[in-house]
């Protein structure tokens, strides 16, 4: 299936950072209803999307100058948090959206910043055609770009696009003949572009991050940002993209660990246990507090990773954003972790009725096991350590 | 005689906390430099990914001490200080168990830890359990 361009609904403009929070928790209320539903019948949350956008929160991050609320990275973590803990899907589709909010900020004209920040205060959601799935690694890029006088072509094969498919406008990343990275902002009706509705992952199956190919696409100049100065100097724009990853992962374990609980006080109790009810074995309550403690964990070191966030906005320099860098790797690990942890925790502690079919409650560790692989925690302990021990501060791309 | 048996001295019910998150520092910084003197473990993926799990444990139970020390602070409700509390007590011992196996691992030495077998961590998870999953309130803390 190839999806036609979405309509608009006008977006309410969130003012302050209390708001976006309240704003989050009404949604996640809503989105929960279906969530099971949808992942079942792979239903595309198409309805659900123009809710999430219109309500506002796909602006938050737009600086205030520009007539946006500017919210801190706390809160943008707290509420991807909260709308993962509801439905994941939901909580990545607007992953490479904020993301690249960051870098118009950084990279884009002044004209172009006011434009697009514009465009998404009005309602607009960007997907992503970034990543391709036949380079060599993850930040290598076989998409061309080539510039003209008044135009430039983009010609390439993109896979993992969440969120193109819902989106009004595709920014795609594209390299130029120096191997320096551009993104082009290309409108949904594009001859050139077409989106593919081709993810079968049996995790976050409602994101749609299947495929986009780009076939002489050409835009405006206007419409292309250097997106590569966002990494050739120091900002904050590698956190941010991981920050969003970490909050997804949280919100998982969050909504794992509710649904654990709201099962285990329903369980039978162990014929060995001495009694009347699954919910008085000690050890299941022991394991209760061991996830809490994870969870809490994490949701405290992903707020210090919102802070150190913030702190490099403020003031960007190799030291500040390396910092950022190391403690969003920490709750990155953490998140990972945990998400996977209580998933699997969920089944042990509510009993083996909880597999059955009808609850599909393997669904929080499907999207667990499926939104961690994003990039591998193996190396974010080598970040964080090759920073303590080495003093080695982390390369700066997207994924740290 | 562990961390994991270490009592909470009374009226300072975060000191168990401090005090294994202060140890575990120490420790952490003597495991660094030990390795630092030997220039190739230095260079080592496995070592280093090593320190960067015992820095994320240390990390943890540094922001849930500071998370307990808030709701003691703000006066939350007692059930949730005590649970607070309850959880930095277990970070912080995860934390110093965690450096204490590194330490061990990197540099083919343990340092002896006091430890108590007053007031155990086992029931703290089951305190937090309790009354996250039954809403059993726990006692005071101190």
């Amino acid at each position: 299936m190839t999806a036609s361009a979405q309509t608009l609904r006008t977006a309410h403009v969130i003012r302050a950072d209390a708001e976006a929070i309240a704003v989050a928790h009404k949604l996640a209320a809503r989105f929960a209803v279906e969530a099971s539903v949808r992942d079942r019948e792979r239903r595309l949350p198409v309805a659900e999307l123009d809710e999430f956008s219109a309500s506002g929160l796909w602006g938050i991050t737009v600086p205030k100058e520009y007539g946006g609320a500017g919210v801190s990275y706390v809160t943008v973590a707290e509420v991807i948090k909260i709308i993962s803990a509801a439905d994941s899907s939901l909580g990545q589709i607007p992953q490479n959206h904020l993301g690249v909010l960051d870098i118009l900020l950084q990279t884009a004209t002044e004209e172009q910043k006011r434009y697009y920040f514009g465009k998404v205060l009005q309602g607009y959601r960007f997907g992503n055609a970034f990543s391709e799935s036949k380079s060599k690694n993850a930040g290598a890029f076989e998409t061309r770009i080539r510039f003209d006088t008044d135009t430039a072509q983009i010609d390439g094969e993109k896979f993992y696009c969440t969120g193109a498919l819902f989106a009004h406008i595709v920014p795609a990343v594209a390299v130029n003949e120096q191997n320096q990275a551009f993104i082009a902002f290309i409108e949904r009706g594009n001859p050139g572009l077409t989106v593919i509705d081709s993810w079968d992952g049996f995790g976050q199956r409602t994101t749609a991050s299947g495929g986009v190919t780009l076939n002489a696409v050409k835009v405006p100049l206007s419409a292309v940002i250097p997106a590569h100065k966002a990494f050739d100097e120091p900002t904050a724009d590698g956190p941010i993209s991981q920050i969003i990853q970490a909050a997804v992962d949280t919100g998982i374990a969050v909504g794992a660990l509710e649904e654990t609980k709201r099962y285990a006080r329903e369980s039978r109790p162990w014929i060995d246990s001495g009694q009347d009810h699954g919910w008085q074995d000690p050890f299941s309550i022991a394991a209760i507090g061991e996830l809490e403690w994870r969870v809490h964990g994490t949701e405290a070191i992903l707020k210090k990773a919102g802070q150190a966030i913030d702190a490099a906005l403020l003031n960007a320099n190799e030291d500040t954003v390396a910092h950022a860098s190391v403690v969003v790797a920490q709750a990155k690990v953490l998140s990972a972790e945990i998400a996977l942890l209580a998933s699997s925790k969920l089944f042990e502690l509510a009993g083996t009725r909880s597999v059955l079919g009808k609850h599909n409650l393997d669904r929080h560790w499907r999207n667990a096991r499926t939104h961690t692989l994003h990039d591998p925690a193996r190396w974010k302990y080598h970040l964080i350590g090759n920073y303590l021990l080495n003093g080695v501060k982390p390369a700066r791309h997207a994924w740290n | 005689m562990n961390a994991l048996t270490q009592p909470i001295v009374a009226g300072q019910p975060l000191a168990k906390s401090q005090h294994d998150l202060h140890n575990a520092r120490s420790l952490l910084d003597a495991t660094l430099r030990f390795v630092r003197q030997q220039s190739k473990t230095t260079d080592d993926p496995f070592v280093i990914s090593r320190f960067g799990d015992v820095h994320i444990r240390i990390e943890v139970a540094a922001a849930l001490l500071e998370r307990a020390q808030e709701f003691l602070n703000r006066h939350e409700d007692d059930s949730e200080i005590s649970v607070a509390i309850a959880e930095s007590h277990l970070a912080s011992a995860q934390a110093l168990s965690t450096v204490s196996d590194a330490e061990f691992e990197l540099t083919g030495q343990r340092t002896v830890l006091q430890g108590s077998l007053h007031d155990p961590l086992r029931w703290k998870l089951h305190l937090i359990g309790n009354f996250r999953l039954n809403g059993i309130r726990p006692v005071k803390f101190e």
